[in-house]
Formats: structure tokens, sequence, C-alpha cells
């Protein structure tokens, strides 16, 4: 293997991608380093997706460098294929496949011998909480066990790295809870796991280390801890005004916190103490509905770098 | 996008892999087609033999060479009967793994390239389709229109041929369409006229000139050449040329496929 221990699993320099005149991914730099969980944060259209699908070797890049484990991805595909799981946003999974049948078949495109597909096959079920539904069909599967047996199905032929594309869009809560621990117990286990998300709470529960990514550039990068640390206050006000923003005074804003940001009907103010900061608000002679305080989250990071809310 | 010719080539091995997938795929469905591939035939022949051949008598010997009339185009329909399973197989199956099932998203993250997948795709198609005619060959037997061990095999792979040199142009088709809409002009426009004029009921001389042309341009009326003379020992002097132009169409057929699914996926 041309990759020693300490060199970055995935390394990109001014990686860019461009479809026609529209700019995908432009200039970005970054390093995946073995066994970290490595998210990229941003909206949809931000350029996760066509970065992850570079990385899988899917998508030749437009210019820049892109290093995984140690080839380029445009001229030693199959061999960085071979060490890469990939989970789609969508489901590929085969519908007129059982579950069971649906990681055979797979191992056999990494050439793998089919007495260690059916070990490997038995092995992951067990570690999904598959084993029960073995024999049946994939359609009537509910979305959290189907993308269990997609995770499941990237790992068949145990890469070096695992991708997940916005894993749990579209999952309830509970089955949500079940792929983050399982994603936890793969990470334990020395895999090297990179997801795209535009969740906050995934990405500052699951990853070590994310960058930021908005219109096709990485905004920031760092621990969840050191961006909001680095990027937001210690605290959040957010005060409620159901009939707009926009006739609020700037001068009775600008005194609540260390700065604010205005949404259609939210204000969202970063300050020291929260408390203390509606107090302030209130002397000022604002009147929200409502209001409330918490900690800085990635939103706030997020906000702070665009000025935009991610769920806008 | 520049590709390195290692990207365009199938892998020596790992497109069987997919016939492979394939094959896991159609064990669950195979009785199913077992039944058609069996009765497809039989209802043919003994339509056709019932119907049709009393009906024409003798009036045709002039273009039989002596032959009855469903001896004459009993072979020609086992070459169009294989014409239209290829094409189909190569149209919404083709299209529901790469737009609805999307499993050849799946199948693309591993080190199995595009051509890979079209090679195995179109190679498992040949598979089905040498099966089907071994009951098509088998049912000539019986109905006493092929008679040698010969006949029986030259049929057999000419006709396999012949579908797959309908089934790799029409995947080449498949991997560019966003939905199956495109399909129906397929059939209507290509592949019925084609049943009716490649030399299955009457001979190709019997059209005009320029309509003769195109005959021969397209697969069918080769394969109907090749099953014919296969199927009623009659010497073909250019069988040659109908083989060369039927692998033309398979081998480019699944070529242009190839260049055309990895420009559709790897984008």
């Amino acid at each position: 293997m041309p990759n020693p221990s300490n060199a970055p699993m995935i390394r990109a320099r001014s990686l860019t991608k461009r479809f026609g005149e529209r700019v995908a991914v432009s200039g970005i730099d970054f390093d995946v380093n073995p066994g970290e969980f490595f998210g990229f944060l941003g909206p949809n259209g931000a350029g996760k997706t066509t970065t992850m699908r570079m990385i899988a070797g899917v998508s030749p890049r437009t210019s820049g460098e892109l290093e995984i484990l140690g080839g380029d991805p445009d001229r030693e595909g199959a061999r960085i294929r071979a060490e890469i799981g990939v989970v789609h946003q969508q489901e590929t999974l085969d519908q007129e496949l059982t579950v069971r049948e649906n990681l055979l078949v797979f191992g056999r495109f990494f050439g793998m011998d089919r007495k260690v597909i059916a070990t490997r096959a038995d092995e992951l079920l067990e570690l999904f909480q598959l084993t029960d539904r073995a024999k049946d069909q994939v359609e009537p599967l509910s979305g959290g066990m189907k993308r269990r047996l997609s995770i499941a199905r990237a790992l068949i032929a145990s890469p070096t790295i695992l991708m997940l594309d916005e894993p749990t869009t579209g999952l309830d809560p509970q089955a949500r809870h079940l792929l983050w621990d399982a994603l936890q117990r793969l990470k334990r286990g020395g895999t090297t796991i990179v997801l795209t998300t535009h969740y906050m709470d995934e990405a500052e529960q699951l990853c070590d280390r994310l960058v930021v990514m908005d219109q096709a550039k990485i905004v920031a990068v760092g621990s969840p801890r050191q961006l909001i640390t680095e990027h937001a206050s210690r605290e959040v006000l957010e005060l409620r005004f159901p009939g707009g923003t926009d006739s609020l005074p700037t001068t009775a804003l600008e005194g609540i916190g260390d700065r604010y940001e205005r949404l259609a009907e939210r204000v969202i103010i970063g300050c020291e103490n929260g408390e203390a900061a509606h107090a302030r608000a209130l002397a000022s002679g604002l009147t929200p509905e409502s209001w409330l305080v918490r900690r800085s989250s990635l939103e706030d990071v997020f906000l702070r770098l665009t000025g935009r809310s991610l769920d806008e | 996008m520049s590709a390195t010719l290692a990207q365009l080539l199938p892998h020596p091995t790992r497109w069987r892999h997919v016939v492979s997938y394939m094959l896991s795929v159609y064990r669950r469905e195979w009785q199913g087609s077992l039944f058609s591939a069996f009765i497809e035939p039989l209802v043919i022949l003994a339509g056709l033999g019932i119907g049709l051949g009393v009906l024409v008598g003798d009036r045709a010997a002039a273009i039989t060479g002596g032959v009855s009339y469903v001896a004459y185009i009993a072979p020609a329909l086992m070459a169009s009967s294989a014409m239209n399973l290829g094409a189909s197989e190569a149209a919404w199956p083709i299209l529901a793994r790469i737009q609805w099932v999307r499993v050849y998203h799946a199948i693309l993250a591993t080190p199995l390239n595009a051509a890979d997948v079209m090679v195995g795709a179109i190679a498992f198609m040949g598979g089905k389709l040498l099966f089907t005619a071994a009951f098509f060959a088998a049912a000539l037997l019986a109905f006493g229109i092929v008679t040698t061990p010969l006949g029986a095999i030259g049929t057999i792979a000419a006709t396999a041929l012949t579908g797959i040199a309908f089934a790799a142009p029409v995947t080449a088709f498949s991997v560019t369409r966003q939905n199956d809409q495109g399909f129906a002009f397929i059939f209507r426009m290509i592949i019925t006229p084609l049943s009716f004029f490649s030399g299955t009921y009457f001979p190709i001389e019997n059209l005009p000139g320029p309509a003769q042309a195109i005959a021969w341009l397209t697969p069918l009326a080769h394969g109907v050449a090749l099953d014919r003379a296969f199927a009623l020992g009659r010497p073909l002097p250019d069988a040659w040329v109908h083989v060369a132009v039927l692998l033309a169409w398979a081998i480019g057929g699944t070529m242009v496929a190839s260049v055309l699914f990895r420009r559709r996926m790897l984008k």
C-alpha cells in the first residue's frame, strides 16, 4: 500500500468541478485523516454530493488535485473504488433480490470469494440487526432498515473508507439514532468515515472534524467544538416577531449582544449571557412575542458564516 | 472529459459478475420465462400452420423453393422473435436499473466500470436469447421443419446473434433515456416494420430497390437469411457477410452503449 499510516486518506487541493458554466465545487482544500469521522456540512446545492462523487471516482474533476489512498481516482479508479464503500442518498438496492442476496451479489463485484462473502454477509446482517429479515424481499423493509442494509452492503468488502451521502434524510428520530450508534461502532473499529449532511445535530454528534460548505466553497474547517468557539458566541438569544423583523430599529438590536442576525421572523443574538441579553432587549423597547436562550450550535456557525439559515 | 482506454474497455473478468448478478435475479423468474419460451414457438407454428399455411397452400411455391409456406416462414419467425426479445430486454430492464431501482449507480461504486456493466448486461441477454432459441429449435425439430443437428445448432446460434444485434444498439438507446416514452417509438417504428420487411413472409427482392438496401442494413434480414439456410439445409454463399453484419451491430452497439452509459453516469 502506498499509503503510510500518517498520510491523509483523502487529500484535496484547489479541487474544482464545473458543469458547463455552473461551478459546483470551487477550489476546495481538505484532508481526511485515517480513522477520522469527517463531515461535509452545508445546505442542498452547496457542492457536497459532487465532492463525494469525485472522491468515489464517479465524477472526474475539472481541475485541482485529488488523492485518495495515495492514488488519483481518475486514473486508478478500480483500485480506489475497491477500498471505498459508498452509500448513496437515494436507495440503490435491488428490489428483486432478498436482503441477504443483495449483500452476496455485491461481494462478487469486489471479486471476493463466495464463502468469504457469505460469512461477511452474516456478520453484517447481525451488526445491522437485519438477521431476522435476511430472507425477506427488500421492498417491505422500513426506511431505516433499507438504509442499514445499504450501509451493510457498502461494507461487504471491508473498505478502508466508508462514504455516506445524507445517510439519515427521511428517517424518523428512532431510526436516526439507531444508525448513528451503528456508525459510531464502525468508527471505533477503525473505519474512516466521510459523510455529508445538512443536519447540524448529526454533524455535531458524529464528526471529529468537518468542513462547512456554502455555494461551492469551504467556508470553515474544524471540530464541531472549535467551530462553535471560533465562530459563535457562548449563548444565543432568539427573539420571535411573527409580524416580521423589518421594522425593528437597528440601534435597538445592536446594543443587545455581540452580534445579531435578522431573519424573516426571528432575530438571533449572539452573546455571553442570554438572560442578561434578554433583559437588555426589553429595556431597549423590543416586544418579542416569545424568546429563548440556548447554547450556540453549528447552526449559528453556519448563520454567522453565510448570513443564512440552513433550512432556508 | 478525456477518458483513458482502461476506462472505456471492459475488464477481462469483472463483467462476468454482472452476468452472475443477473442470474441471481433471473433465478426468481426463470420458471415464468421457461413457460413462455416453450409456448411461444408452439403458438406461432400451430397458428401459422393451421391458418396461414393452409390459406397459402402451394401458391407460394415460387418463393419457397419447394418447401411448405410454414417451413419457409418458421425459421424467419424464430429470428424475428429473438429481435423482439433482445430489444425488450435491452429497453425497460436497462432503464430501470439506471433510473428507477438505480442499482447501476451502486455497481459503478465498485471496481467495475461502465463497459463492464454494459458488456455483462448484454452478455446476460445473449444467454437468455440462447436459452429461448433452444426451445424454438426444439419446436422446429418437433414439427419436422429442422431435421439435422447442424440445422438445430446453426439456427440457435444465428438466432441468439440476431437477438444481440438488436439488444446492443437498443441498450445504447436506453442508457440515454430519462423515461420509457422513446421505447414505444422504437417498437412501433423500427421493430414492428422490420418484422414484415426483412424477408420474413416474402423475399426481400420483392421490395422496391431503396427499401431492399435499407432492409439489408438492419440485422433482421441477415438473421432471417441465416436461420432459413440452416433450418432448410440450403447453401448460403454469403453466410460470412450475414454473420459479419450481425457481429458489427452487436459489437458496435455494445461499444456505443458503453461510451453513452459512461457519459450518462460519470458526470
